[in-house]
């Protein structure tokens, strides 16, 4: 198809429909993913399209699921496995820190994984607890993996499929807030890369660095900002890890102002080392320190308070006024 | 008990063919194996045993880290590669260095992470023989994955899973026997009990019947054998290697054996337990019991266990002299294995390193 | 002979104590032969040997410890023709090392401090401390650098070329910009790409200036002469001439001069030269005495503030030099001369003469004087009516010291003299003071320690 108009969950089918189809080494499995299609249909008509040994249900064992999946990827498949909610996935930890993760730098590089474990992930869905964690940070602190955050329909999809092509093990963090956000896109159009950041807007005054599901969030606070006379530029990293150090810093040098805008709690997180190597590398061209917006460092809040964690429009322009304007 | 009870719960006693004291004994349900399947276990034995003593020395000569002995559970380490094809595979635990080097990976590659200068030195590939690692139990769903993988390419591989008592603690254990179970994976899990997960005995990891039993749970069939009797250990291990390559599904073995040295060189035993309580299991060594076996049917002459003896001690030659040389380590190594393709942050923090180290004193 | 060096059991041990020997001087053993058994934090171990041969000496007596890493037992090895059983030890040769090396190399790799540990080397003590590796060399004009884990790099962090924000060194100097309403974006940085840094905002804070009187060009019909040249006045010159003509145009002033024999002040400078210690030199001894003048004649160390018709006399001195470079004629001050040694006047002379000529004179120094020392016999003459350094009151100038026939005890001698000009603003004092001072600084260059009591 070129043009269409589809949103995000079937975007991700379709890039999952296209990958197995391409390389029958792709195998699809996890809790709910064969005869229901996913409870977000990520994974809808997989099942009855490639049959149950490419696209198939587990036990509910989220530890024997990645596992098993790291077996499978040893002897020759390419497994993508879905943790049904990002923070569900907490029991798999030890399996994707203590092996995913270093079973290539275990082996001098003799084995390796190509697999992928998609999460859905980030709240503003009004989900009851435990729905709407943002996990990212533990897995871009774990050396030897690579974490992708799609924000758009088109990365999603070509992520995803860059994802199950990549020869090294890929957190996917999907961002279920946006699944049913709908886009025209042109499947068939080549997208940068994984560890590529791409500028969505541009403007001199001040840069917004988002990922996932702040990333519309941000392009609404440009717009608005826009309006009252200040022109913001907005980066979409798309990748945490490898992060594009050199998009991004050359947009904050161009604008000597920055904010970083993300969902998971602030301390010790992926805004941080944002924050962290941007000032290191971009220091001198810097009129104000690099400021965030990011959750409060709470357990993310029941769905009736949800609307005071999330970044939004005004609290992010709150953050810009904050740029010691009247230094320049 | 239903027959489908009986066909999953193990034997009421361990299998025996050969008991402490060279004596055969027959069993309904297992054959003694050929005696030239014997003799060469025999061998293994042997150079098995020097193994791990000499490996033991080397860490009081500060030539490795540390070494998790097998000593005394010589029979489990060579029972479960000798029923094994060359391409099927051994998911070993990090004590069953002697498993490994029997099963043909080269000694001192085999020795890589006890003596610090990676985390693992073999191709995992040349012999189908998975990286050791310290996590208990999670390597069992890593094998799930290799055999559904060999079964979904049509292959007939079988995957041999090694696991202690305590690991069958963890939660990886439960999740492995049940994928397998439900996948009808071509996996055999064998558990080498010897009674202790460092200092806790096995009366505190399990009050099941064995853990053998636990294998209905899943629906997966148990056995359990006598873990210093080789000749029963290959029999009950030949039998579920075959049942699973048949496409049975998976397997559940335990083998009753004993740690006799400490968790490790920097172990202190008798903080846990008594000499007492150790002296019963020297009678019960396996290299003794076959020994006495295979002397009193005349099939060990002092010719051959001179060569058995030879081997060992080439063996333990190639294990000095591989080990007491300094290893080369390259700090540049740290930042190339992580990804296929490199990313620029490895490269600055390699540059970072290079820098450092190009300004250190001679 | 091989020594086997007590190895580290993996338990953080730094020591161990030997509990007894297994075997004595003289024993023949073989690899792995138990030699001794010694105590560790948590139970006591077999040692086995690492090498075959006779026990040559054993390193200490039951009850005594040894350090990790130091010698437990020397063993000499078996004659080389013996038979090669299994537990001899290969050659040396074959695996390259020679084993106690080999102990060695691995002692050395274990040196840091750590507790008790049950799966690993563990470690011991670090010795010795301070650093083991060169400093990194860091460039002076604010190279780019990245702190953490990455390496200083320019050349994959060069600035953008469309319109960047302007790259400045730090908060600080941008505070430094903003307070003085000096705007970044119309500075040149001269750090490295550009890099903005605080001497640059302080050089745009001295050089702007607005000219006060207008400057007339002489018409080229006037001369009949064709232009041989004409070049802009640089920020720098418009500045100083404006000083200048302001000077001329509001002060009044006189000078007076007088010829001194400054052979006595020669001599002493030459005296406090040794071989050790080349001394102050002449400015400073002629700066310590005009100091000393002028807080004895303070109405030359002053300020005549118009607005007020009032006459200020300032406490302390601070003596301006003049010093030439290359972009002028510029005069930075000793601040608080009077309570510096003469060693140390030197010093500053020194310290000022050099940023002058480097450029990196701060505005405080440039503009802080009260006085002005011109020691112009440099340029080989004698008298000047010089102009006074607005908003100073005087200056006094020195010319050149050169062999002049003098009258000495009545005779006729070669002296070294010179000519001191004094110009001073009238409003301040009259002739009489002035001379007074002239007379007191002429006094000490002939006789300087008639000085000395003033000093």
């Amino acid at each position: 198809m070129t043009h269409v108009k589809i949103s995000m969950a079937q975007a991700l089918n379709q890039a999952l429909r296209d990958a197995m189809k391409a390389d029958d080494t792709v195998l699809m499995f996890g809790e709910d993913v064969g005869a229901l299609g996913g409870v977000f249909r990520i994974t809808d008509g997989l099942t009855a399209e490639f049959g149950e040994d490419r696209c198939f249900d587990t036990p509910l064992a989220e530890a024997g699921i990645v596992g098993m999946a790291v077996g499978l990827a040893m002897n020759g498949m390419r497994p993508v496995v879905e943790m049904q909610f990002d923070a569900f996935g907490y029991p798999a930890f030890e399996q994707i820190v203590s092996h995913v993760a270093k079973m290539r730098n275990r082996t001098r590089g003799r084995i390796t994984l190509p697999m992928v474990i998609r999460m859905p992930y980030a709240g503003g869905i009004g989900g009851v607890e435990h729905h709407s964690d943002s996990s990212e940070s533990y897995y871009a602190h774990t050396p030897g993996l690579t974490v992708v955050a799609p924000a758009t329909v088109a990365d999603a999809y070509t992520l995803l499929r860059k994802a199950i092509e990549f020869p090294d093990p890929v957190v996917f963090m999907e961002p279920k807030k946006l699944y049913w956000a709908k886009e025209e896109v042109d499947l068939t159009e080549d997208q940068p890369g994984i560890g590529t950041a791409v500028v969505r807007r541009e403007g001199a005054d001040a840069t917004l660095i988002a990922y996932g599901p702040t990333v519309p969030v941000a392009l609404e606070a440009a717009e608005v900002a826009a309006a009252e006379g200040r022109q913001l530029s907005v980066v979409d990293l798309r990748s945490i890890v490898p992060f594009d150090d050199e998009t991004v810093c050359a947009a904050v040098r161009r604008t000597g102002r920055a904010v970083v805008v993300a969902e998971a709690s602030g301390f010790a997180s992926v805004s941080s080392e944002i924050v962290a190597r941007v000032t290191e590398r971009c220091f001198h061209s810097l009129a104000a320190p690099i400021r965030r917006v990011t959750g409060f460092d709470i357990p993310y809040p029941p769905p009736k308070l949800e609307k005071y964690q999330l970044p939004g429009v005004d609290r992010i322009l709150d953050a810009v006024d904050d740029l010691q304007w009247e230094d320049s | 008990m239903t027959s489908l009870e009986e066909r999953l719960l193990p034997s009421a006693e361990p299998v025996r063919l050969i008991d402490q004291d060279g004596v055969p004994h027959d069993h309904p349900s297992y054959r003694l194996p050929d005696r030239d399947v014997l003799l060469d276990g025999y061998t293994q034995l042997i150079k098995g045993r020097r193994i791990n003593d000499q490996a033991s020395a080397l860490v009081r000569q500060g030539r490795l880290a540390v070494y998790p002995s097998s000593h005394g559970q010589e029979a489990c380490q060579v029972a479960a590669t000798m029923v094994l094809r060359e391409g099927d595979w051994l998911f070993p635990t990090y004590r069953d260095t002697v498993s490994i080097m029997s099963r043909g990976v080269d000694p001192i590659e085999t020795l890589t992470l006890l003596r610090g200068d990676w985390h693992s030195g073999y191709d995992p590939y040349a012999r189908n023989v998975a990286p050791q690692s310290t996590p208990l139990a999670t390597q069992l769903t890593h094998a799930v994955g290799v055999a559904h993988a060999a079964r979904l390419k049509g292959e007939d591989t079988v995957v041999m899973a090694l696991c202690g008592d305590g690991g069958t603690s963890e939660g990886d254990f439960h999740e492995a026997l049940n994928f397998a179970a439900v996948f009808h994976a071509p996996v055999v899990f064998f558990i080498q009990n010897n009674e202790y997960a460092i200092s806790v005995p096995l009366a505190r990891q399990s009050i099941a019947p064995s853990l053998a039993h636990k294998g209905i749970g899943y629906g997966v069939p148990g056995e359990r054998a006598d873990g210093n009797d080789l000749a029963g250990l290959l029999a009950v291990l030949g039998q579920a290697v075959e049942r699973a390559r048949a496409g049975e599904g998976p397997q559940l073995v335990e083998a009753h054996t004993y740690r006799v040295q400490a968790h490790t060189n920097a172990d202190d035993a008798t903080r846990y337990r008594e000499d007492d309580e150790v002296t019963p299991w020297l009678e019960r060594d396996p290299i003794k019991r076959l020994e006495a076996y295979l002397t009193a049917q005349g099939l060990l002459d002092d010719a051959a266990r001179e060569r058995a003896e030879g081997a060992a001690a080439q063996l333990a030659d190639q294990l000095r002299d591989g080990l007491m040389p300094e290893p080369v380590v390259d700090p540049a190594e740290l930042f190339v294995h992580l990804y296929t393709e490199q990313t620029q942050q490895m490269r600055e923090q390699a540059a970072f390193l290079r820098d450092e180290l190009a300004r250190e004193e001679a | 002979m091989n020594t086997f060096l007590l190895p580290d059991l993996g338990e953080g041990l730094t020591e161990a104590e030997i509990v007894r020997w297994l075997v004595k001087v003289g024993d023949v053993i073989t690899v792995d032969t138990p030699i001794a058994e010694v105590e560790t934090a948590k139970s006591i171990v077999e040692l086995p040997s690492p090498y075959a041969g006779t026990v040559g000496e054993l390193h200490g007596e039951p009850g005594t410890t040894i350090p990790v890493g130091k010698p437990l037992i020397t063993i000499a090895e078996a004659a080389p023709a013996a038979g090669f059983g299994a537990e001899e030890p290969p050659a040396s040769a074959e695996t390259g090392v020679q084993p106690d090396q080999a102990g060695e190399a691995y002692r050395e790799e274990e040196q840091a401090g750590s507790g008790s540990v049950l799966v690993g080397y563990g470690t011991g003590e670090r010795p010795g401390t301070g650093r083991r590796r060169a400093r990194r060399p860091h460039a002076r004009t604010g190279s780019v650098t990245i702190s953490g884990t990455s390496l200083p790099s320019r050349a994959n962090y060069a600035p953008e070329t469309a319109s960047p924000a302007p790259l400045v060194i730090s908060p600080l100097v941008r505070r430094l910009a903003r307070d003085a309403g000096v705007d970044l974006k119309a500075l040149t940085g001269s750090g490295e790409g550009g890099l903005i840094v605080r001497r640059d905002v302080e050089r745009a804070i001295a050089e702007r200036f607005e000219p006060t009187a207008p400057v007339v060009a002489a018409a080229e019909s006037r001369t009949g002469l064709a232009e041989l040249r004409r070049e802009p006045m640089s920020g720098f010159r418009k500045a100083a001439v404006a000083t200048l003509s302001r000077s001329r145009a509001e002060i009044p002033e006189a000078t007076t001069w007088v010829d001194v024999d400054a052979t006595p002040l020669v001599e002493l400078r030459e005296s406090l030269r040794s071989a050790k210690d080349s001394g102050p030199g002449l400015l400073a001894l002629m700066g310590r005495f005009v100091v000393a003048g002028l807080l004895k004649y303070p109405e030359l160390n002053g300020f005549v503030d118009t607005e007020r018709d009032e006459l200020v006399q300032y406490d302390g001195v601070n003596l301006g030099l003049a010093a030439q470079t290359d972009r002028g004629l510029v005069v930075p001050a000793v601040a608080n001369a009077h309570r510096l040694t003469t060693r140390a006047l030197d010093g500053e002379i020194r310290r000022l003469t050099d940023s002058a000529r480097a450029g990196r004179l701060t505005p405080y120094e440039l503009s802080c004087g009260t006085f002005t020392l011109n020691n112009y016999g440099s340029f080989g003459v004698d008298g000047s009516a010089a102009i006074i350094n607005h908003p100073q009151v005087a200056i006094l100038g020195v010319g050149r010291i050169i062999d002049r026939p003098w009258v000495v005890d009545g005779e006729l001698a070669i002296r070294k003299l010179t000519q001191l000009s004094l110009v001073f603003d009238h409003r301040v004092c009259d002739g009489g003071t002035a001379a007074a001072f002239l007379r007191f600084v002429a006094d000490a260059f002939e006789n300087p320690a008639s000085a000395f009591a003033d000093l």
